[in-house]
């Protein structure tokens, strides 16, 4: 028994490794091997004398013995990878049942036993076919720098690359006409996935999907989307014209200015600075020297209280 | 001691200053405004104010100030507790309940409330009685320092909070406050002397919140932080003296930009727009120089800031060396549209400051000169700036507006002159508003004021030359200035102030002219010229005949009489030729110059000298004259209708150089739908020197001759190779070059022609096929990549195309719209407009152009039944929270809808929404929109129209709008447009219950709705003039109601209502003993009831019963009655008295009787009564929570 267990285990781990070549024929080996060990202890079963089982029951005994035998093959596998073997042996497994406070001794005489039911071989599955790699085109040879021992070349075709390329479209009309339904395409279906997802209005009562218009949604600080230009714009307006750079970086810089109270005197000053470069350089050097009231630091309040009163 | 005795000693006094007389027999000199908190989430503001005042009189012994919705806590005279009186009529204009509804009575009531408190008058909210203790010291004239500590709680008008309702503190969520109002509406925010005309020297405080920053007039001199470090508080001192009114305020999160070319002049914006503002201001200092240099005068203020803050109550605002403006001016590098739009608005600001802010003007009849002017240098900006072509197109525009709107509405008359004070002489009775208050007038009147004041000092300048204008300006300047830098001479302070007097003085010390004709037509008398003209060539004399007629009978117009200029282009060139227009002289003969001779192949010189080759084969063989052009330099204020030949307007368009005259020939040639006009327009639509507004109107010109020419005409629709030659690709004549708008020009005409071309309609009167495949095309292909400007207002115009080719959809009986029933093209714009408007949420525009454009086209399409009405959408865009474009755009879709569809539902939503709107631009514009395209008019059958509107639409503008004059004005626009000036005819007539005892039933309905009827048309026919002519017209058939009719009208106007009264006297009609019965008969009879039947006659009972059971006013003791009577003089002023008094026995009939004093000074003690009576009521009205004002309230000794 405990050969046929052990066995079983090294099969299952067998066609594990077999599932690489072929995915689908996992799963068989799995219902294949739990419909064994459901066998296995049903007869154990009938052999300690119960005449039925409710199926959960059956089907816990079932998964600790999956478990037990799992446990005595991947213990018995590490005995045999400590002692740098590759294949477990007898006494690999004694170690583990010792190791698991399972008495060995018992075991030729249980093996033995009289009332033992013997449980038909699972019938063998079809070993399954490895299909056929398309094969196209001779495998080339090695090169003779290469040793042969070296794995064979793959397919032609999974590296072979045969350029093929249309004369590129450079009519105008074309081009344009391209364009333009592309980029309606893209806004068609941007708008209408938005509008799917959003709230809509309708200009139809009886009919909301035709012509669905996104639900207008108020903002909190309405003129800053009707304001600012959009980064889309920002990024045109970089492209065209480089000059206007300076307004760009101003944004990115942006949330320094929203910055509070006492440094924002002289964060000002250096707003002020960055825009130098528009002023002819000869006003460069006074720049720093500025005297405007609300660049002036904020003064500390006096000892006398408002004086404004007097 | 009561103002009446202060009166003579106010005409006594005379001061050093040329011809101004201040109304206050005080003098302040000195203003200190402390606003030591604000709070924003409450929307409260405290502090105090402090004036130094100079009393001139020695019997001084009340003050009044200027003072709305502030709550006063505590008033100190140096230093010691005077008591006060806070009263303002103008709260709630009509106190009676009564169910009189015509705008005639409301809006005599409302002139004579808001003279009442009229600050140029001397009067005011607030009256502050004199401490007995400070007598001695007034008498020896001794400075008076008043202090008082007000608060203001979530005000409605003065100052906006705008709090926008997210995360974060007030200063992260770019919450800001600032000043707003309609001319001097400083008292809406402190206590103040609110007049243009009286100047002082100002210190102001703002302790704000440390993240904020509080910007104010004249110069920062400190910032200190307070004691916790939490909050600072901004110094700033204004020297040059300055009015109240043009003290302003704004305190936000902003970012200040210091001018990298003035660093006197900082920028301030709200958070993360700095990029925008450094691009909209970089440009002003040109402005700047341009008028420092025409002025030769330096900018007065030794700093400017520019504030742009959102919500703003109109674009520009100038104060003293601060302006403040809309958020959404400012603009990026990329959009063209509104670069010169921002650049107008920040030149138009500028000029103000010179003309408005540092000189003032000394009363409301010479605001005219302060307008005038800084309109006027504001055009030569123009002029320097966008070229002489802009200008003169521009004043053409601002010509033919004015002419429009007086010619519509009876007149604007810029120097109106208050003598004698009776409403007979009244100059604008045509108009439904009194001219006597700017916080009467109506906004569009206003801005038409405006326009015509910068028209006429265009005509001065016509007369006198530009350079002695100009030196007229700098000497008023430099005046100004030389006065401003005295600091301790108050009296040399009236300098800074201009009157039309002392305008029209330097005018003629300078110039050495006499403008006084030109004055007296333009400025003291209302109206424009109406000129019809016709021509015929006398080929004997070789003359050239021509006949000008005026109209001057119609309202609006006034009669022509000087010199008129015409300018004839013949075949040798073009002469001027000055008329005399004289009273009956319609004819003038003008002698031509050349024969006709054209088989002489010559160049023909034009105006300007320029020599060009003509085809002269369209012209007349026997006549010389090519075109002939009437008042060409507009130095009339005219509107020309002028007959030539088609051909002649045709050369005119080609060949004239200037840009009025072309535009005025492609109005006339609509009138000639041919082909050579045909082909004079596309000429022009080609020619690249052609100026583009031309081009742009040519367009449009064309639409309307290809419609009237679609049976014979030949090609392809009109315009449409013409935009292909210019804007299409070579290779593929369908698709439209990538954008690039380098050429502003042709931007303008890219952008126009498509809309223009939508214009053209086919046989069956649809838009062709052809048209709209090329306006889809030229969506479809629009490509900006590569473009450095925006395409916004590009696309924008597009859908506005779009919306231009719907044309009414086919209905077959009455059949719903529906999706299947979809008019083909119609799905296609439906498809573009969907992709558009969703589009815009994903990646919105500048201003969001095209989301407007959409929702304007939307309703085109439900307007024309191809989409079911709804005006749901339109009310979902238009909740605040959107850009306020869109919930324009979107208010007006609702407005036009409750037009069409008569829906009282989205009407109550409309003036729900005026109502309670938070930005009070929203709120002006709807009843402006309303009033533009109201549901229904007076004399029309209307199911709105009934009592319930009319009561809501009365209140709205009684007492509803009573924070925000333009508001109000706007609400009495409205009013008038929808009931006229008399009684809405959908009300029930208070004398029903009379009549129905004279007559039956049915003969009851019928004269008094006739009558009304009449009266409508009358109003707009011939102006009556007079009340008593109309009222005495509506009821023909009861004296007795006239009677009524007569003194609820002109009630608040003592004069009228006594020379009405003196009228009655010899008026045998009338009974005589309805002139004595009414007061004693009421005491006896009906005590109890007076407002809704002053004057009645008690002879009728039922007439009486009638209103006793509607009057609902306040009750007047029987007591007071009796002490009334005796005190009289003549029954006459008994009666008046009483049926006013009666009437308004609400607390601020004290005003008007204070009004009506000049004329009546023989009531004093019998006034006194009413003060104390009044002061009670004030006792009532409001709550004083410290313990001061209560003081104010026990003080007995206000009247003694």
């Amino acid at each position: 028994m405990a050969d046929t267990t052990a066995t079983a285990g090294a099969g299952s781990s067998g066609t594990r490794s077999g599932g690489k070549q072929s995915t689908n024929p996992a799963d068989n080996y799995h219902l294949a091997r739990r419909r064994t060990l459901q066998v296995v202890v049903s007869s154990l079963l009938t052999e300690a004398g119960f005449e039925s089982a409710e199926k959960a029951s059956v089907e816990t005994l079932t998964e600790m013995l999956q478990s037990y035998i799992s446990e005595i093959g991947r213990s018995a596998k590490s005995y045999c990878e400590h002692t740098a073997r590759t294949q477990p042996t007898l006494s690999d497994i004694v170690v583990t049942l010792v190791e698991m406070g399972f008495n060995v001794d018992t075991l030729p005489a249980y093996a033995k036993r009289s009332q033992r039911m013997v449980i038909t071989a699972p019938p063998v599955t079809n070993q399954p076919v490895t299909p056929k790699a398309l094969i196209a085109g001779q495998n080339r040879p090695h090169p003779p720098h290469i040793p042969s021992h070296f794995p064979e070349f793959p397919d032609p075709h999974t590296y072979i690359k045969t350029p093929t390329y249309r004369e590129p479209v450079s009519d105008y009309q074309v081009l344009r006409e391209k364009a333009a339904s592309q980029r309606r395409d893209v806004e068609r279906a941007l708008t209408r996935f938005m509008a799917k997802t959003g709230e809509t209005q309708s200009l139809f009562k009886d009919d909301v999907s035709t012509f669905p218009l996104i639900a207008a949604r108020p903002f909190t600080i309405p003129y800053l989307t009707a304001l600012l230009p959009s980064e889309l714009e920002m990024q045109q307006m970089e492209e065209t014209d480089s000059s206007e750079q300076d307004e760009q970086t101003d944004t990115e810089n942006l949330p320094l200015h929203i910055s509070t109270d006492d440094s924002g005197a002289e964060k000002e000053n250096t707003s002020v600075l960055q825009q130098n470069p528009s002023l002819p350089g000869s006003r460069n050097g006074e720049e720093n020297i500025i005297d405007n009231p609300y660049l002036r630091p904020v003064k500390k309040p006096k000892i006398r209280r408002k004086k404004s009163l007097s | 001691m009561t103002p009446t005795g202060l009166e003579p000693a106010r005409m006594n006094r005379k001061k050093g200053d040329k011809g101004f007389e201040s109304p206050r027999p005080y003098k302040l000199t000195h203003q200190v405004v402390c606003i030591n908190n604000i709070n924003f989430q409450r929307k409260s503001v405290v502090g105090f104010v402090e004036l130094t005042v100079f009393p001139t009189v020695a019997n001084l012994n009340r003050i009044k100030l200027s003072s709305k919705q502030c709550r006063i806590y505590r008033v100190r005279i140096n230093d010691l507790e005077a008591a006060f009186i806070y009263n303002d009529p103008t709260l709630e204009v009509c106190h009676n309940e009564s169910k009189q509804r015509n705008l005639n009575y409301f809006s005599n009531a409302y002139a004579a409330a808001v003279s009442a408190v009229d600050p140029d008058a001397g009067n005011g909210e607030l009256c502050i009685k004199v401490p007995s203790e400070l007598w001695k010291h007034v008498d020896e004239l001794k400075v008076l320092k008043i202090h008082i500590n007000f608060s203001l709680d979530q005000p409605k008008g003065g100052l906006h909070f705008v709090v926008p309702s997210v995360e974060g503190s007030m200063a992260e969520r770019g919450a800001h406050v600032f000043s707003c109002g309609y001319q001097n509406s400083t008292r809406f925010w402190f206590p103040c002397v609110d007049s243009y005309s009286e100047l002082c020297t100002w210190k102001l405080e703002f302790t704000v919140d440390a993240a904020m920053v509080a910007v104010s007039n004249g110069d920062l001199v400190e910032t200190v932080y307070t004691h916790d470090m939490r909050k600072k508080t901004f110094h700033y001192m204004l020297t040059i003296p300055t009015a109240a009114s043009n003290i302003s305020l704004a305190i936000g999160p902003f970012e200040i930009l210091v001018d990298p070319y003035m660093h006197e002049v900082t920028h301030f914006c709200l958070p993360q727009l700095l990029p925008l503002l450094k691009h909209t201001t970089s440009y002003l200092h040109e402005v700047f120089e341009f008028y420092e240099e025409i002025l030769t005068c330096r900018y007065p203020y030794s700093c400017f800031k520019t504030v742009f803050i959102d919500e703003a109550y109109v674009e520009v605002a100038a104060y003293a060396s601060m302006s403040i403006f809309s958020t959404n001016l400012l603009h990026s590098a990329m959009i063209i549209d509104e670069t010169p739009l921002t650049r107008r608005c920040l030149a138009q600001s500028l000029a103000q400051q010179f003309f408005g802010c540092f000189i003032s003007r000394m009363s409301w009849s010479d605001e005219w000169v302060l307008k005038g002017i800084s309109g006027y240098i504001y055009g030569l900006w123009m002029k320097k700036t966008f070229g002489v072509n802009e200008y003169r197109h521009w004043i053409k525009e601002e010509l033919d507006k004015i002419v429009a709107y007086e010619l519509k509405t009876g007149g604007v008359l810029l120097h109106p002159i208050f003598g004698g004070g009776k409403e007979k002489d009244n100059p604008a009775s045509h108009l439904h508003f009194s001219i006597k208050h700017p916080h009467t007038l109506s906004w569009e009147y206003y801005t038409m004021f405006q326009c015509k004041a910068h028209l006429v000092m265009r005509l001065i300048e016509n007369r006198i030359s530009m350079e002695f204008m100009l030196q007229v300006f700098n000497k008023l300047l430099s005046l100004a200035s030389t006065a401003s830098s005295q600091k301790f001479q108050s009296h040399m302070w009236s300098q800074m102030l201009v009157s039309t007097s002392g305008f029209l003085k330097s005018i003629s010390n300078v110039s050495g002219k006499d403008i006084q004709p030109l004055i007296k037509q333009w400025v003291d008398q209302s109206g424009v010229v109406k000129f019809y003209g016709s021509f015929a060539f006398n080929r004997k004399r070789n003359v050239l005949e021509l006949e000008i007629k005026q109209d001057y009978t119609s309202p609006g117009t006034q009669k022509y009489v000087g010199p008129l200029k015409v300018t004839v282009q013949e075949l040798d060139g073009s002469f001027n030729h000055t008329l005399q227009i004289e009273e009956n002289s319609l004819k003038h003969d003008i002698p031509c110059h050349s024969k006709s001779r054209r088989n002489k192949k010559k160049k023909i010189p034009l105006m300007n000298g320029e020599e060009v080759d003509m085809d002269l084969s369209a012209m007349d063989a026997d006549s010389p004259l090519l075109w002939i052009r009437i008042d060409p330099d507009m130095s009339v204020l005219r509107k020309v209708e002028f007959e030539q030949a088609d051909f002649m307007w045709q050369y005119q368009l080609r060949y004239e150089r200037d840009v009025v005259a072309q535009q005025e020939s492609i109005l006339a040639l609509e009138k000639f739908p041919t082909p050579a006009s045909r082909l004079a327009l596309t000429d022009i639509l080609e020619q690249e020197q052609c100026f583009y507004r031309v081009r742009m109107s040519a367009c449009f010109c064309l639409a309307k001759i290809a419609n009237s020419m679609v049976s014979t005409w030949t090609g392809p629709p009109a315009m449409k190779s013409l935009f292909t030659r210019m804007f299409c690709c070579k290779t593929c004549p369908n698709i439209v070059k990538t954008n690039n708008f380098m050429s502003f020009q042709s931007y303008f005409l890219q952008k126009t022609m498509p809309v223009a071309m939508a214009l053209l309609r086919d046989v069956h009167n649809l838009c062709p096929k052809e048209v709209l495949t090329f306006i889809l095309d030229l969506i479809k292909y629009n490509d900006n990549r590569k473009n450095k400007f925006s395409d916004n207002y590009y696309r924008a115009e597009m859908i506005d195309a779009l919306a231009n080719s719907v044309t009414p959809a086919v209905s077959v009986n009455n059949e719903v719209r529906t999706l299947d029933n979809l008019n083909p093209d119609v799905r296609l714009i439906l498809e573009e407009i969907t992709r558009f408007l969703n589009m815009e949420k994903l990646l919105p525009s500048y201003r969001h152009t095209i989301t407007v454009s959409c929702l304007r086209a939307i309703r085109v399409l439900q307007k024309n039944g191809h989409v079911p009405s709804d005006p749901a959408l339109f009310k979902s865009y238009a909740e605040y929270g959107h850009f306020v474009d869109i919930r324009i755009a979107a208010l007006e879709a609702v407005v036009d809808y409750t037009k069409v569809d008569r829906s009282y539902e989205e009407l109550q939503w409309l003036l729900n929404m005026i109502q309670n709107d938070p930005v009070p631009y929203v709120r002006h514009k709807i009843l402006n929109m309303l009033t533009k395209n109201p549901p229904f008019t007076k004399n029309m059958e209307s199911p709105l129209c009934n009592e319930a509107l009319v009561d809501q639409l009365w209140k709205l503008m009684n007492s509803g709008t009573s924070h925000d004059w333009r508001l109000r004005c706007g609400a009495v626009d409205l009013y008038f447009t929808l009931f006229g000036l008399s009684r809405p005819s959908c009300l029930p007539l208070p004398e029903l219950g009379l009549v129905l005892n004279l007559k039956e039933k049915k003969a009851v309905l019928n004269p008094t709705i006739i009558p009304e009827a009449i009266a409508g048309n009358q109003e707009t026919a011939i102006n009556p003039s007079s009340h008593a002519q109309l009222v005495g017209f509506q009821n023909p058939f009861s004296s007795s109601q006239d009677e009524e009719e007569i003194d609820m009208d002109t009630v608040h106007d003592s004069q009228a209502f006594i020379s009405h009264h003196l009228n009655m006297l010899e008026r045998p009609s009338t009974p005589g003993l309805s002139k004595y019965r009414p007061a004693s008969s009421r005491s006896a009879l009906i005590p109890q009831h007076s407002p809704g039947c002053d004057g009645t006659p008690a002879t009728k009972p039922p007439w009486s019963m009638e209103l006793a059971r509607k009057g609902t006013g306040k009750e007047q003791s029987p007591l007071e009655m009796s002490i009334l009577h005796p005190v009289a003089t003549t029954p006459l002023s008994v009666f008046s008295k009483e049926s006013t008094s009666s009437k308004h026995s609400d607390h601020h009939h004290h005003h008007h009787h204070e009004h009506k004093k000049k004329k009546k000074k023989h009531k004093h003690k019998h006034k006194h009564k009413h003060k104390h009576d009044s002061k009670e009521k004030d006792k009532e009205a409001f709550t004083f929570s410290s313990p001061a004002s209560g003081r104010s309230i026990r003080s007995p000794s206000l009247s003694d």
